[in-house]
């Protein structure tokens, strides 16, 4: 194992009666990135990670994780990573101050409290019941209770879940500034934009096993020198739609979205405007663009990410 | 050490912030001790309780009657201590016809106005005094007749006592008539069970049963309220994603509802001594013990109701359910007996019928009951049950 992966998971499976939720999963993350596990709800994203934050246990598979070779996840880990959960709850007439301190308590090299507090911007905050926070503070908590023990290894699942689009660019800023410390990070999205601002490395899953791994680039350029032309087409016949497959790689209809790959954007777009004439389609929103990690997922398994 | 009691404390901040836990750990006890000290706390008290009685005597020629009324009047003179007295009589005024009178009195019996009417007969005098002269007792002529309402408590203690009371003339009389010598009396004794050496006052007996229940509610609501609203809300999940394992949260977890408990009854029990008069003294080791048994046991089983219910409303329902049946038939308010089979059962299965006994026997306001091996026998069979059913049945929402 080289130096730099801090991370690697081998062969990881978890059923749960007929339910293969993980099945047979392997990856490696490198110290100091940003891994994502990609993939739409159910994909067994929550799993892997439940199992790597140790309160799930494998069927089988192994994991090497600071430089240690186990099948679980145990203490001493947990004394060295960080957990944002997806769903995780705070007891509601506890204060802010007081839940950083019982979290505290729980390890054996605690950060300071009022470092955590100024870490997630909390400080006004500190002597404020849980239950009158909103929702992008208790998450700002949440973080705090996953950093105070200075974790080298932190996972998020869905940091951003449920958030609005002001406490999801925090989340997005907080997770980069934690990889400049140095900080290795573990998380899990089903938001495609989240996973290409963030990732240095992604991991797409579905139906518990991973179909692609690579940096978003490398990625994307699976699909060739592609590029994607989109609009909104309501109603169109499948007879309307069936010249446009004579001049494109590929085409997808999605509700009232139409997605085109081509080669040759110059005379697809000519093609395209003289269908469009033909056919009196008004081809709004359109929008040409570079193929992004939906357009893989679409690809590899003809589904969207967010269904 | 640490996280065990950062837990404790948290348990304790949070019960004491939530309006729910606070009032069955505080509100519903203290007025459980108010109601049923203003309920009972008078009987049994001489001077404090006062019948509501109306004489009416239609004997003219005095003697005998002028003898009993004068009992009655004595009986409603007021106490050299200050007390109230025992009868309030309500007596025809003078020149006042009786008949009308009987049926206006009658009417404030049946509306719970008057304890009881007593009629003394006119020739009521003659007939005793020549049923005497003759040495034979003609009580057919000799009657007083007293109404009362069924419908009343106070109604049949007051004709309790004028019964007695009138017993003991007869008594007198026949003893001096000669028709009968105390020397044949059938000698009888009477011995209270229950009671060591001076009487027991019944906040002294109800203080240990509030504080009792005050542990039971805190056990079966707090303990599966806690938990069940702790993991469905994933709240301890995030715990688990630590190093900390669920022996050390119970541990904490424990020591927090005791110390809760340790609060609770410093509470109840000051209001109790200071505000209701109890003297009774909780200084005993037995008591402490008992009382240490009392919290354990009914934290228990606050696990096992977690353990056997699915969410929080589901332990909730299920607390619910037991709380009544459990409180009522366990003798913690008032002593129980002579009653059906089926609920002597559920008494006898009961954890806290033994605790109350137990606390009570320790404390010297009450006999025992129950036989004193069961009373440690059966609350720790109850805690057994429970840490085995928790053991193998309470979800921690995380695999261990």
């Amino acid at each position: 194992m080289a130096d730099t992966v801090l991370l690697q998971v081998i062969d990881l499976v978890k059923h749960y009666g007929d339910v293969r939720a993980v099945d047979g999963i392997s990856f490696e993350v490198d110290t100091a990135s940003v891994f994502t596990l990609l993939g739409p709800n159910g994909a067994g994203k929550t799993t892997t990670l439940e199992i790597l934050e140790g309160i799930r246990h494998p069927d089988s598979g192994e994991i090497v994780v600071f430089g240690d070779r186990m099948n679980r996840i145990g203490r001493a880990v947990k004394q060295r990573i960080g957990v944002l959960l997806q769903d995780g709850g705070f007891e509601p007439y506890l204060k802010v101050r007081e839940i950083l301190r019982l979290f505290a308590s729980f390890f054996d090299h605690p950060l300071p409290v009022d470092t955590i507090l100024s870490l997630v911007a909390l400080e006004d905050k500190a002597g404020a019941l849980v239950r009158t926070l909103s929702g992008g503070q208790k998450q700002r908590l949440a973080v705090g209770t996953a950093l105070i023990n200075d974790p080298a290894l932190i996972f998020l699942d869905e940091p951003t879940t449920g958030l609005d689009p002001q406490a999801r660019r925090n989340m997005w800023s907080i997770v980069t500034d934690l990889k400049e410390t140095g900080k290795t990070i573990v998380l899990t999205t089903h938001y495609m934009e989240e996973a290409e601002a963030l990732s240095d490395f992604v991991c797409i899953m579905d139906h518990g096993t991973t179909i692609a791994q690579g940096t978003p680039e490398q990625l994307t350029q699976a699909f060739g020198e592609e590029t994607m032309i989109e609009f909104r087409g309501d109603e169109l016949s499948e007879d309307a739609i069936e010249p446009l497959r004579a001049w494109s790689d590929g085409v997808r209809v999605d509700g009232a979205t139409i997605t085109l790959s081509i080669s040759n954007l110059p005379a697809a777009m000519e093609s395209l405007l003289a269908w469009s004439r033909e056919r009196a389609v008004p081809l709004d929103d359109l929008t040409v663009r570079q193929p992004n990690l939906e357009d893989v997922f679409l690809s590899l398994t003809g589904r969207r990410l967010r269904e | 050490m640490k996280d065990v009691l950062s837990l404790a404390l948290v348990h304790l901040a949070t019960a004491v912030r939530e309006r729910i836990t606070l009032f069955w750990f505080l509100i519903f006890p203290v007025f459980m001790l108010v109601i049923l000290s203003l309920i009972f706390g008078q009987i049994g008290q001489e001077g404090e309780i006062s019948f509501d009685i109306t004489l009416i005597n239609r004997d003219e020629t005095g003697g005998f009657s002028d003898m009993i009324v004068t009992l009655f009047e004595k009986l409603a003179e007021p106490q050299a201590n200050g007390q109230e007295p025992l009868f309030s009589l309500y007596v025809p005024n003078a020149g006042e016809d009786t008949d009308t009178f009987l049926i206006q009195e009658k009417a404030a019996l049946r509306r719970g106005k008057r304890a009881a009417v007593v009629v003394v007969p006119s020739g009521f005098g003659e007939t005793l005094a020549g049923g005497m002269a003759t040495g034979r007792q003609d009580t057919a002529s000799a009657t007083i007749t007293i109404y009362m309402s069924h419908t009343s408590v106070a109604s049949e203690m007051a004709t309790e006592i004028i019964e007695q009371m009138l017993a003991e003339v007869d008594r007198e009389l026949l003893i001096e008539a000669g028709a009968f010598d105390p020397a044949d009396e059938i000698a009888a004794q009477t011995i209270w069970l229950g009671k060591q050496g001076e009487e027991t006052r019944y906040v002294d007996f109800l203080l240990p049963g509030i504080i009792l229940m005050g542990f039971f509610t805190n056990g079966l609501f707090g303990v599966p309220g806690a938990i069940l609203f702790n993991r469905d809300q994933r709240i301890l999940r995030r715990y688990w994603v630590t190093p900390l394992s669920v022996p050390r949260f119970l541990a904490g977890f424990a020591l927090g509802h005791l110390a809760l408990c340790a609060v609770q009854f410093a509470i109840l029990f000051s209001l109790g001594r200071y505000g209701f008069g109890a003297t009774v003294s909780f200084l005993r080791p037995a008591a402490w013990l008992t009382l240490i048994l009392s919290a354990v046991t009914f934290m228990a089983f606050g696990f096992l109701i977690a353990s056997l219910a699915r969410t929080a409303n589901a332990g909730m329902a299920v607390a619910n359910i037991l709380n009544m049946p459990m409180m009522f038939l366990s003798g913690l308010f008032f002593p129980i007996a002579g009653l059906p089979p089926f609920l002597m059962a559920i008494v006898y299965a009961n954890p806290v019928s033994y605790l109350a006994n137990g606390l009570r026997v320790s404390l010297g306001v009450e006999s025992s009951t129950m036989r004193p091996v069961l009373a440690i026998a059966v609350p720790l069979a109850w805690i057994a049950v429970s840490v085995l059913v928790a053991a193998r049945r309470l979800r921690w929402d995380v695999e261990r």
